[in-house]
């Protein structure tokens, strides 16, 4: 094998040593193998000696089933929102009008540099704060808080990812539409979004990936989120393995599905892949 | 009243040899060339790039645009369709404003057809879809008549078979031709080239140059900005001159090949061969 790959060739860097060019993969592979066998092994253990399966089935429904539910409707409502608002952050972004722009950045500074969860308790404590003492006509605050403060700090981001991809457009694109005697916004839409809608998409669906783990600091606001479930359930029956492996599987049951969602909707907005059909 | 008369025989005579042009120009009882560049001065920051240029494209003229490079010729160009604001002078298409500051600059850039170098086509639209699309959002034709045209304009730069066809499966010949159908979509009175070879293969040049060679013959009014002598010479009714950001000379093609008046255009020349 080695005269294989060191044939008629010196020193290229391969020959010595433990880690080289040529074990590389091997050491990778081996790296692997050491990491699955591990992880398989702790998971094995949790699920058979820690995981209470009565428990586990006790919880299931309705607690575990509603919180999954809580964040997926605060998922869908707060990716539409933050989308849309988003869009619009970014063409504010990109506008050739200093203030509207300045006013762009200074939202995506603001809303970018604090936490969230410092944006949450300005809404949810912070707003209703403004009223005198009982008098704030919202009862049930947590939601609309909750999508509130997601939207606004989501669309910073999107708002980033849009004029990212609209800078990534070459400015022949912009020209081109306007000297055929389309307006801005009929060249913005019809010719310079929808490529910069694929150039973000990779950045879009990693925020929007974001946005559901994100879903998890709703706990701080008393949104019946999944880690309000894991912190009830532990708190009733001192268990802690039962409550984490739903609450991962709960994650990542909308997590991964919403990343294969990405890679089509790119695949679909690629010009190429779509004229090869 | 002398001043006026004076103007109208100049400009009767630049576009003399044009007859058919000079005969519509009567015809529809005016006498002002299509596209007048009116003593503009252009400036990017401090750089003063275009110098109180003036020049005449009558109607059904082939005005080609040469000098080295810097010398403002392509902004020129992108000057006439508002691509970039000009500091002091006028642009007149068909004796109306396109640099004053209310002038609706959408409705007059569709009848200012712009080729660019790097094609620019939509690189999400099919080719049909690129020449369909202004005509249909602009002008408001409904799709099928749209396509209709669009499929014909493509006939007739040669692309029929390549209608569905992305900008990427395309040869940067066939993408120009292309944008050429598609600034064609619009009706323009006029149409601007600015280097529109430069990019390409150089076996490539030719089918290119044989559209705009085609469109001339129609009698289509063409501002070319190009570094193929050729073509100027051969297609061109006139040849201008630009370096420096001014023109510097002025004239028919086989006077200016073989006998330039200037020092500039002999130096240009010689440069060349």
């Amino acid at each position: 094998m080695a005269e294989t790959y060191s044939d008629g060739t010196t020193t290229d860097g391969t020959g010595e040593g433990f880690l080289n060019d040529r074990t590389l993969k091997w050491v990778g592979v081996a790296g692997s193998a050491l990491f699955t066998l591990v992880i398989a092994a702790f998971l094995a253990y949790i699920v058979v000696v820690q995981v209470n399966f009565a428990l586990l089935v006790e919880v299931f429904q309705p607690q575990f089933v509603d919180a999954l539910y809580t964040v997926l409707t605060v998922v869908v409502v707060g990716s539409v929102l933050s989308v849309t608002a988003g869009v619009i952050v970014g063409l504010a972004r990109v506008s050739k009008t200093t203030f509207t722009r300045s006013v762009a950045k200074g939202y995506i500074e603001f809303f970018r540099g604090t936490p969230l969860l410092f944006q949450l308790a300005v809404v949810f404590f912070g707003i209703p704060a403004l009223w005198p003492s009982g008098q704030f006509p919202f009862q049930n605050f947590a939601y609309p808080a909750a999508i509130i403060g997601l939207t606004l700090n989501h669309a910073a981001y999107i708002g980033e990812a849009i004029r990212g991809g609209i800078e990534s457009v070459p400015d022949g694109q912009m020209e081109a539409a306007r000297s055929l005697g389309m307006s801005y916004i009929q060249s913005m839409r019809e010719v310079v979004l929808p490529q910069a809608w694929r150039n973000a998409l990779a950045a879009i669906g990693n925020d929007q990936v974001i946005l559901v783990k994100d879903t998890s600091l709703l706990t701080f606001i008393a949104v019946p989120e999944l880690i309000s479930f894991f912190r009830n359930v532990n708190s009733t029956n001192f268990d802690a393995w039962t409550p984490l492996l739903l609450v991962a599987i709960g994650y990542l049951a909308i997590t991964v599905p919403m990343g294969m969602l990405v890679r089509y909707l790119e695949a679909r907005a690629d010009p190429a892949g779509r004229g090869d059909r | 009243m002398s001043d006026s008369a004076e103007r109208t025989e100049s400009e009767s005579a630049s576009t003399e040899r044009d007859g058919q042009s000079a005969e519509s120009a009567r015809a529809a009882g005016t006498e002002r060339p299509l596209l007048e560049f009116d003593e503009i001065d252009k400036y990017f920051g401090e750089t003063h790039v275009l110098k109180n240029v003036s020049l005449d494209v009558p109607d059904g003229e082939v005005c080609v645009v040469i000098g080295p490079s810097g010398s403002g010729k392509s902004t020129l160009l992108r000057c006439a369709n508002r691509l970039e604001e000009i500091q002091s002078g006028e642009i007149r298409l068909d004796g109306q404003s396109i640099s004053a500051k209310d002038a609706d600059i959408n409705r007059l850039r569709q009848r200012i057809g712009m080729v660019f170098q790097s094609f620019n086509l939509f690189p999400h639209k099919t080719a049909l879809e690129n020449v369909a699309l202004a005509p249909r959002k602009v002008k408001g034709m409904p799709k099928e008549k749209a396509n209709e045209r669009a499929a014909d304009l493509l006939d007739r730069v040669g692309l029929s078979k390549q209608k569905g066809s992305y900008p990427n499966q395309l040869s940067g010949g066939q993408q120009q031709r292309v944008a050429i159908a598609r600034a064609l979509a619009m009706d323009p009175k006029v149409m601007l080239f600015d280097e529109v070879t430069s990019a390409l293969d150089p076996e490539l040049v030719g089918e290119v140059l044989g559209t705009m060679r085609d469109l001339a013959d129609e009698g289509m009014t063409m501002m070319v900005v190009t570094h193929e002598m050729g073509f100027a010479r051969e297609v061109g009714d006139r040849i201008v001159l630009m370096a420096d950001g001014e023109i510097v000379e002025s004239g028919e093609p086989k006077q200016f090949f073989e006998n330039p008046e200037t020092e500039r255009g002999k130096r240009f020349l010689s440069r060349l061969l």
